[in-house]
């Protein structure tokens, strides 16, 4: 038998709220508005059934979780419409554009969403963990169920690739140069 | 590794093209009621120890997305079900290869535009197949879903909901089956009742399934 209701209630009380925004990020990062959401709710589902599993550190943990229930939610979708799926990966969706209109052309870093999206998907990704979630090889490790070394190999490849596509659309575009040297 | 300031460099550009950079915090309110129907969710009816014998969400889920690569590879004969021994299923359009038993439903033939009787547990128990299952696949016309618990019916391992083109916006609208969500269905004559019957799992819900075939 798990843990008796309350307890796991309080447990789950004190945790949840903690993960409710990190997921709304991930999944806002990763679909459409109305995908997120459902996606959101079945994850803390899973956060919830599963409470007494939760690790230390959740949030790795629960990222994973709502990595494997949005594959599950965009099969469909996929399946459907392959490429509208294509286009809002490439094109995130519009809730997510940089609300700072002032410096929308400035911030639309094309160059980079077009290397990005020429990686391969796994590779994409790690780098997504990486700079948007902000992960250690570590936790990235949790959320793909892949070793620390593994991650950590992989991500230091994913970077390497994605520099070079970079430098390749750099040198393409020798006007966009400006671009490339501002420091953030 | 290497190059520690150009890995810098690179994560802050890729940080400066965060789109969720702009996305506001949820409201309070409403991440307090998201959290609220999360919890009530196990603690009505179907728990983990009566309704799915201790399996998590993810087994479903694993399970669902089995179902689908077995239905696309069509290799399933080998585990050894035996689609003899269920119910009454129409597998006429299942391609070869499959032995899971499906019980085939249809969508309410626009009869539902007059009015919805109150859901009640009565009305509720004179329909001749009712469960609980979670949704694997959503194609044109064609719903599957997965059982994991039957009120009433002969138990199949799927269920598919056909919905002619024109009646799919009506009747897709009144109940949206949405991929890997968790539905209560119910249904006589082969057809799905909607009006309430058949929605989206919720504990209310469920207790009126519990009511309408308690056991």
């Amino acid at each position: 038998m798990s843990a008796p209701v309350e307890s796991r209630r309080d447990h789950f009380e004190e945790v949840a709220p903690s993960l409710i925004e990190p997921l709304r990020r991930f999944l806002a990062r990763r679909t459409d508005p109305a995908t997120a959401e459902d996606v959101l709710a079945e994850t803390l589902l899973v956060c919830w059934r599963r409470v007494d599993d939760l690790p230390e550190q959740p949030l790795p943990w629960a990222y994973g979780v709502a990595r494997n229930c949005l594959r599950n939610a965009e099969r469909s979708v996929r399946r459907e419409q392959r490429l509208t799926a294509r286009i809002a990966t490439v094109d995130p969706p519009p809730v997510s554009t940089p609300a700072t209109d002032a410096s929308t052309d400035d911030a639309a870093d094309d160059e980079l969403a077009i290397a990005l999206a020429s990686l391969r998907p796994e590779d994409a990704e790690l780098l997504r963990l990486w700079a948007w979630e902000q992960l250690t090889p570590a936790d990235i490790a949790t959320v793909l169920g892949v070793t620390a070394n593994a991650a950590s190999i992989r991500l230091h490849r994913a970077r390497q690739r994605l520099r070079s596509r970079l430098r390749k659309s750099e040198a393409g575009s020798g006007h966009e140069g400006s671009r490339e040297r501002r420091q953030p | 590794m290497t190059d520690v300031p150009d890995d810098a460099a690179l994560r802050a550009r890729l940080q400066a093209s965060d789109p969720a950079a702009s996305l506001p915090v949820a409201d309070p309110a409403r991440t307090a009621r998201l959290l609220e129907d999360v919890m009530s969710t196990e603690l009505t009816t179907e728990s983990r120890e009566s309704g799915t014998r201790g399996r998590s969400p993810l087994t479903w889920l694993v399970a669902a997305a089995a179902v689908l690569i077995i239905a696309g590879i069509g290799v399933f004969a080998a585990v050894g079900h035996d689609s003899g021994s269920g119910g009454a299923p129409t597998a006429g359009d299942q391609p070869s290869g499959s032995a899971d038993t499906v019980t085939e439903l249809a969508m309410p033939s626009g009869a539902i535009k007059g009015r919805c009787p109150v859901p009640t547990s009565e009305l509720l128990s004179s329909q001749t197949v009712a469960f609980d299952a979670t949704v694997v696949s959503v194609d044109a016309g064609v719903t599957t879903l997965e059982p994991t618990r039957w009120y009433a019916g002969e138990p199949t391992d799927l269920v598919r909901v056909q919905s002619p083109p024109e009646s799919l916006k009506y009747a897709v609208g009144a109940v949206d089956f949405r991929d890997g969500r968790r539905y209560l269905v119910s249904a006589t004559g082969g057809r799905l009742s909607v009006c309430g019957f058949t929605g989206p799992y919720s504990p209310d819900l469920a207790a009126l399934y519990q009511r309408a075939f308690g056991d």
